[in-house]
């Protein structure tokens, strides 16, 4: 990805409302060709973000930089970029056609070269060609989805922006469109820009993804460094259900205060006072003897929850409820109240600043 | 409702409703059936039919000059209402600005007013500043009191609009003005319509409002009411009638039209 050249340049962006920074300093180098998603709770700037980005919304300072041109002042109708809007924003008295074409139409493009642009975007989008004249209130979600992506793809624009587009769509149809947009990202080659509040999603088809926070970008990395790696406590949460134990440095060692021991911390990162310990579900095992692994402790099981795939256990040690997750064939039958032994090694743990 | 069968409450719902519609349409079929008669004097059960007043109504060069000045007014007041309302909506109800909550409740002020006294204070002003009372000076105080009604009307389309198609729009690469005649007035046009034939249908069967401010002009519910307190023919529900039967077909024209939309659109779909 580094090797790339960067399409899309952030310089301190900034945007204020009053004394408010919704976006407060983001610098970001965005690569040709890659899937970048922006995740964060509501409120964390993303939307406003994205806006200043296609030009809907005035950056109050800082740079937007497209291939070495600042395009701050460049209106949104002039930037090379488009975006899918949440509420996908379809024309609701034209036809599918006629919302596919509109970008072509504004360009002066004949209708017999419109038509055919339009139709074979259809195909590209697994959409049939008789959708062609249907009205777009009369078609289904996933099949709107579609069309507002051929919309904007028909703009031929150079980065594509997308505004949590997926966010009303229903669990099992939204895994599926997420698939098929990494797919058309992958047979279109263009930068794709993408917002949402679920990490989850995100991992699923980003190249890389910018944590966002209160307007700050507190992490940036691949789906891979952000899950096994991730920078602070909120970055971890943010993930889902995740372990995390209060700690601090005394005396060279790693000591939890509410269980009053210390923890083989994954090694300790230089001037590190202290943080938390965050263990990942999947990386919790139920121990036969406190050697079997580096970190240990007992308490008993609260309750199970069968999530598909995998059985989520929650065992209460001490005033704290940790999670175990076991895929469904590995595991084990445990009775309500039972004492366990739970554990990790220090590897599969990772110590995050405050 | 346990002593009463089903089918005694259905019937008891209605007469009930029929008891409505009779109350509501009775008084419109008198003038109609008034304006039957073949003699000179208001007078009921009708001694003898005729058609007379009907010829005799529309041949009057009198009666052709009331319609002229009453469409001039009402298609004037259409067209300047609409257009002023319709940047007035958007304002209402599409952009957030400081002053929008004391601009709504402004705006719709007028409504309330009592037009006799509304009427009264435009003919003062207008008197004041020296203009000479026309049909035209009509058109003004028309919209005084339909604008606020149009604007209202078509507000309640915009507030159903989703702004990001304008943002869409826009980011598409349109112009303002291509997002404003392919987007904005397209999606809004069923509020335009209808706001349409408000102000057309308020206009034309305002009276107050043209008592005081049509001059030397006379309007048709002008007409009506002068005829009804001095010199009373048969032709007073003629022109009754037909001023509501003109009103009626222009709104089953408007519904005309909404219906040849929607069957353009489901044809469309059918290729």
């Amino acid at each position: 990805m580094s090797q790339r050249p960067a399409i899309l340049v952030l310089k301190n962006l900034t945007k204020s409302f009053g004394k408010f920074n919704a976006v407060d300093g983001v610098d970001l180098d965005i690569a040709d060709g890659e899937f970048f998603t922006i995740v964060g709770p509501s409120g964390s700037g993303k939307t406003t973000m994205i806006r200043m980005l296609a030009g809907m919304e005035p950056a109050t300072s800082g740079d937007i930089i497209l291939r070495g041109e600042r395009i701050n002042d460049v209106p949104a109708n002039r930037r090379p970029t488009c975006m899918v809007f949440q509420s996908l924003a379809l024309f609701p008295h034209r036809t599918v056609g006629e919302n596919i074409e509109f970008p072509l139409k504004i360009r002066g493009v004949p209708p017999a070269a419109r038509k055919e642009k339009a139709l074979a975007l259809l195909r590209q989008l697994r959409l049939p060609e008789s959708y062609y004249g249907k009205s777009v209130l009369k078609c289904s979600g996933g099949e709107r989805q579609r069309v507002a992506l051929a919309r904007a793809l028909a703009f031929d624009p150079e980065i594509l922006f997308f505004d949590e587009p997926l966010s009303a769509i229903d669990y099992k149809l939204r895994k599926t469109l997420e698939k098929e947009l990494k797919d058309i990202h992958r047979e279109t080659g263009k930068t794709f820009i993408y917002i949402t509040h679920s990490l989850e999603e995100a991992m699923v088809m980003s190249d890389r993804i910018g944590v966002m926070r209160a307007g700050k970008l507190v992490q940036v990395g691949t789906p891979n460094e952000i899950y096994s790696a991730p920078r602070d406590k909120f970055v971890s949460e943010f993930m889902g259900d995740v372990n995390v134990i209060p700690v601090s440095l005394a005396g060279g060692k790693l000591i939890s205060a509410s269980f009053d021991r210390s923890f083989t911390p994954p090694g300790l990162p230089d001037g590190f006072a202290s943080g938390h310990l965050v263990i990942r579900p999947e990386y919790m095992r139920f121990l036969d003897s406190p050697d079997d692994a580096e970190n240990s402790l007992s308490g008993r099981l609260y309750n199970e929850y069968a999530l598909g795939s995998r059985i989520q256990y929650q065992i209460r040690a001490g005033d704290h409820v940790f999670i175990v997750e076991k895929l469904r064939q590995q595991a084990p039958a445990l009775d309500l109240d039972q004492s366990v032994l739970i554990g990790w090694d220090a590897k599969d743990s990772v110590l995050v600043r405050d | 409702m346990e002593g009463m069968s089903r089918s005694g409450r259905h019937a008891l719902i209605w007469a009930w409703t029929i008891a409505v519609l009779v109350f509501l349409y009775i008084p419109g079929l008198c003038i109609f059936l008034a304006s039957l008669t073949a003699s000179r004097y208001f007078q009921f059960p009708i001694q003898r039919w005729g058609l007379d007043w009907w010829r005799k109504t529309f041949d009057s060069i009198e009666v052709h000059q009331l319609f002229k000045t009453s469409i001039s007014i009402a298609l004037a007041v259409m067209v300047i209402a609409v257009v002023i309302a319709f940047f007035g909506a958007l304002a209402f109800a599409r952009y957030n600005w400081k002053g929008r909550s004391i601009y709504q409740k402004l705006v719709l002020l007028p409504i309330f007013f009592p037009q006799s006294v509304l009427g009264l204070a435009l003919l003062l002003w207008f008197n004041a500043i020296g203009l000479e009372l026309s049909w035209k000076t009509a058109v003004f105080a028309h919209l005084v009191w339909i604008i606020p009604v149009v604007t209202l009307v078509i507000s309640i389309q915009v507030y159903s609009f989703d702004p990001a198609l304008e943002e869409a729009a826009f980011d598409l690469g349109a112009t303002r003005w291509q997002v404003l005649r392919e987007v904005t007035l397209p999606v809004l046009l069923p509020g335009i319509v209808s706001g349409s034939l408000f102000a057309f249908l308020l206009s034309w069967g305002n009276f107050p409002l043209s008592l005081f401010t049509t001059g030397a002009d006379t309007t048709i519910p002008e007409y009506l009411y002068a005829k009804m307190v001095a010199g009373y023919t048969p032709g007073v529900p003629v022109l009754g009638t037909v001023s509501t039967l003109g009103a009626a077909l222009l709104l089953l024209g408007g519904y005309w039209l909404i219906a040849m939309r929607r069957r353009q659109k489901n044809s469309r779909e059918g290729s």
